[in-house]
């Protein structure tokens, strides 16, 4: 290849370039993490390479408090995802279909909760539990938490999806004799689907991430973070990295299993030609292009 | 945007509505005393800070007594754990807790609060016996009642002997050739107290301008970049990796942190140091006092807190433990950082803490300058 | 009938939980923003100068917050953006390769990021010695220092910025584009006249995702700051868990909600306001 030709090729792949630095960038903390997960120190502070050891994968579980918060959160991320993204796609749809009265004051009600601190609604919420006094701090005052602080997270991304949706696929559907069930069931739902993943995707990820609200309202459970946080001062034990890259590895797989699965489906079913198929949703990129 | 100003306009006329005198603390000082039951059995919950307890101490004392513990270490820092658990003991609630520890102040503040219970001694021979002389009598709580130590320590200078050989003293950490490289606790009560010895003040009985003084010299240096950050426990972190040569600490880390790297080393500052205690409390509306008092007896067996003292490293406020470690771990026994005698701790000076308004004033004087 | 009362049902559940679990523990919470008095007997009484006293005390930390957001938001936008669009048009049997990183690493919890930062950026780095080298660490160290912040703040919520726009990028009509192509021919105005205007709701979207959570956080600012970069996260976070003061936390904490509202409705004046507020404007 001549200078030249070279030359031409960064440019036409300019953006490609700046997306894979992206993801290298992206991937520099989860390599050290992954790095030090061998490390073998001296005393506490797992900071300064010592040596190579093996000793703390395989000892991963070795830590029973440690497996105790992970179950917890893997639990609570789980749950809160599953509620916060059926009940924030169900917010969405009315948001984005219906005009009725109200609708401003729910959208305000939807965004009040992003752009509160987590400091003040972790507060301000066991402020109230202890009022009512009818929840016991633990594992459904988190579960209580976590649903509210996800569900703004999946309204936003599921109606970003939503809008400049295409209403003549469905108006299609029903001219073909679907009802209103089968339409949102076989039209909207796939369509949107890729919206709803990712909303569910980010709100496991901000579950089981928070540590300023799950600190307030979590009574006695220890979390997965609650639990860093506690180490973090007096040096966080190896296991802890080990444990972050079985999350990091197990993530990867089961998406890859999603995806796999969704391809499949497609090639057995096989509506539509020639796609891509998004993560754990195969809707092409131009979607009408499929009709 | 006019349903935005109703929402805003609703939320003030319901203020309006439910105002009125409700106050957010309160709570009488005379403090229960704990109602024994028989002997120790149940569940029993402790929450502690990280790594102030050996591994084997509770599965021990679960064996002996039949008492199943659930020990967690969810306390990192004083105020963090009262502001946490505030609501819930302004209530009569403990969130299960039978047993928590807190250093002396927070002691003074929760009891002050109503917050704690006293003890029934009748359970805690050993306790009794077994309490070293200079900690019997705390001004905030002269008889023992509803506080027993965990474990004691000292807050000075923890250096990188190598990297910052000459810090010797709290003035030498204001020395420019370290800037960018010192840091400090993020704690009033210990950082302060320490720049004041520096200004040649005793803070003992320091007035509150006195404090300010001092917190005026830190806002300085925090400025110029001279105090790198301020911390909690992970100033170990810094200095480890070198980011920091020389730090306000805390003893028992110094011990432990030496396994990280030999060059980490405690110094006492040439103007002494500030002494302090962690307690065990037992707060109201503690399920099973029974078993927590069950267990602050059996940690005072100087047998049992020989185990807890090799393994945490700081001072140990029980009795005869020296002699149990002399044969079995002396390095540990013969370290001034666990052992402390008379003239090594001569210069020191008992944590002060101030209260009420001052304490208020400071704090926020104090936090201004953490948050920059 | 029917379609009057659907929004009611498919609202209810979500509105339902925020109202019980949002708003009426914010109200508790504007209460106790006027309480007056010391710790301990701190008690209602429309005491309004904890407001002008939030305002006055604090407003470095107030201008330092929505600096150090705007520049991460501005950062993570220029890298999150030609990732996305690599993703939904370029990545071909790649794309989920290229999610999985994007998303991947957020699995592993924020603490440990950061503190991964916390290793690759300390003082005796080769990165710190090239950034040195390079004129950019005038200081001597990056750690405890602004740009820290920020690139830990670009870093943490990057995800938040990408997967709105891969979202609005990716359901664009390929024919458009094609279309596009045929109207202007260069790619770079197909871009600019077509692409970009269909991806605008993912990028309002992306930057409000980004810039809110980042004006609030305290996280960043504690572990790669220093004392004179914390942000107004890290004043309530002290002011509630260090200094007891309630009410000046509670009222701090409404007036960067405000703040955080007043900016967020500007922008979208000039943005478009799908996104945020569904089709109509605002």
């Amino acid at each position: 290849m001549s200078g030249g030709g070279t030359w031409r090729w960064l440019r036409e792949h300019a953006v490609q370039i700046v997306a894979v630095l992206v993801v290298l960038y992206m991937l520099i903390p989860i390599a050290v993490i992954f790095g030090f997960s061998f490390n073998d120190p001296a005393g506490r502070y797992n900071f300064t390479w010592v040596g190579f050891t093996l000793e703390h994968w395989s000892n991963a579980f070795g830590i029973p408090e440690l497996n105790e918060a992970l179950v917890t959160s893997l639990k609570l991320a789980v749950l809160a995802t599953l509620i916060s993204t059926v009940i924030g796609t169900l917010m969405a749809l009315a948001l984005v279909r219906y005009d009725f009265f109200g609708r401003r004051a729910a959208n305000f009600l939807i965004v009040i909760p992003m752009a509160t601190p987590e400091v003040v609604m972790g507060s301000a919420l066991l402020s109230f539990f202890l009022l009512i006094g009818s929840f016991s701090l633990g594992f459904q005052t988190l579960l209580i938490a976590h649903v509210m602080f996800c569900i703004s997270f999946v309204v936003v991304v599921v109606r970003s999806r939503l809008i400049g949706f295409d209403r003549n696929l469905e108006e299609a559907a029903k001219d073909l004799g679907a009802n209103s069930f089968e339409t949102f069931r076989l039209v909207t739902l796939p369509l949107i689907m890729p919206g709803i993943f990712g909303a569910a995707m980010l709100a496991f990820a901000l579950s089981i991430d928070d540590f300023v609200i799950s600190n307030f309202n979590s009574g006695t459970t220890v979390t997965f973070p609650l639990y860093i946080f506690g180490a973090a001062q007096r040096g966080i034990p190896v296991e802890v990295n080990v444990i972050a890259m079985i999350l990091f590895f197990f993530t990867c797989a089961t998406m890859g299993f999603a995806t796999w699965q969704q391809r499949r489906a497609e090639k057995l079913t096989s509506v539509r030609p020639e796609q891509e198929g998004g993560v754990g949703a195969g809707v092409p990129a131009g979607a009408p292009a499929a009709t | 945007m006019l349903a935005v100003l109703i929402a805003i306009a609703a939320l003030t006329l319901g203020l309006v509505a439910c105002g009125g005198g409700d106050s957010i603390n309160g709570g009488d000082t005379e403090s229960e005393e704990v109602k024994l039951e028989g002997k120790a059995s149940g569940d029993l919950t402790i929450s502690n800070w990280p790594l102030y307890i050996d591994k084997q101490t509770v599965p021990d004392f679960e064996k002996e007594t039949g008492v199943s513990v659930k020990y967690i270490e969810d306390v990192n820092a004083n105020e963090e754990f009262f502001a946490k658990m505030d609501p819930l003991l302004k209530q009569g609630e403990s969130g299960g807790r039978s047993l928590f520890v807190v250093t002396d102040w927070m002691a003074n503040k929760m009891h002050e609060l109503g917050y704690l219970q006293n003890f029934d001694k009748s359970a805690l021979p050993n306790f009794e016996k077994n309490l070293v002389a200079n900690l019997r009598e705390p001004a905030y709580d002269p008889k023992r009642e509803f506080s027993a130590p965990w474990q004691s320590g000292m807050t000075g200078i923890i250096v990188r002997k190598d990297l910052a050989p000459d810090v010797k003293s709290i003035c030498d950490l204001f020395d420019p050739q370290y800037k960018g490289k010192v840091e400090m606790l993020n704690e009033l009560r210990d950082t302060v107290p320490l720049v004041m010895k520096c200004l040649g003040i005793d803070p003992t009985n320091a007035s509150e301008e006195d404090w300010l003084k001092a917190i005026d010299k830190i806002e300085s240096a925090a400025n110029s970049g001279q105090i790198r950050r301020f911390t909690g426990n992970d100033y170990g972190g810094d200095l480890t990796s070198g980011n920091a040569v020389a730090v306000i600490g805390w003893s028992g880390d110094a011990v432990q942190l030496q396994a990280d790297n030999p060059n980490i080393e405690w110094r006492m500052p040439t103007e002494g140091c500030i002494l302090w205690s962690d307690n065990m409390v037992i707060p109201v509306g503690a399920p099973n006092p029974t078993a927590a008092e069950a267990f602050m007896n059996y940690v005072y067996d100087p047998k049992n807190q020989a185990q807890i003292e090799a393994y945490v490293n700081y001072v140990s406020p029980v009795e005869n433990v020296k002699p149990i470690l002399l044969k079995e771990e002396p390095e540990v026994a013969k370290n001034q950082l666990i052992f402390p005698d008379q003239s090594f701790t001569k210069n020191c000076t008992i944590q002060p803490s101030p209260t009420g308004e001052e304490e208020q004033n400071l704090n926020r004087a104090f936090n201004a300058v953490l948050n920059g | 009938m029917r379609r009057r009362v659907a929004p009611y049902f498919l609202l209810g559940p979500g509105a339902a939980w925020l109202l019980l679990f949002f708003v009426i523990p914010l109200y508790y919470l504007a209460k106790l923003s006027l309480n007056a008095g010391v710790f301990g007997s701190y008690e209602f009484s429309w005491h309004w100068e904890n407001y002008s006293d939030a305002l006055q005390l604090y407003d470095t930390q107030f201008v330092r917050s929505f600096v150090y957001a705007g520049l991460a938001t501005l950062f993570a936008l220029l890298l999150a953006y030609p990732l996305a669009y690599t993703i939904a048009f370029k990545a071909g049997r790649w794309r989920n390769v290229f999610l999985f990183a994007v998303v991947a690493p957020f699995f592993t919890t924020y603490l440990i990021r950061t503190l991964a930062w916390e290793t690759i950026l300390s003082d005796q780095s080769p990165v710190v010695s090239v950034l040195d080298f390079l004129g950019l660490a005038p200081e001597g160290h990056v750690l405890a220092t602004g740009g820290a912040v920020v690139a830990g703040l670009t870093y943490n919520f990057l995800p938040f910025m990408v997967l709105p726009i891969y979202a609005s990028l990716e359901r664009i009509d390929a024919r458009l584009i094609e279309a596009g192509k045929d109207l202007y021919a260069s790619a770079t105005q197909t871009f600019l006249r077509v692409t970009l205007p269909l991806s605008a709701p993912g990028v309002v979207a992306g930057t409000l995702l980004t810039f809110i959570p980042a004006s609030g956080d305290y996280v960043n600012a504690q572990f790669l700051g220093s004392a004179s970069n914390q942000m107004i996260g890290n004043v309530i976070q002290s002011l509630y868990l260090k200094q007891s003061d309630y009410p000046a936390a509670a009222a701090l904490s409404f007036v960067l909600m405000a703040a955080i509202l007043v900016l967020v409705l500007i922008y979208i004046r000039f943005a478009g306001s799908e996104a945020l507020m569904g089709e109509e404007a605002v």
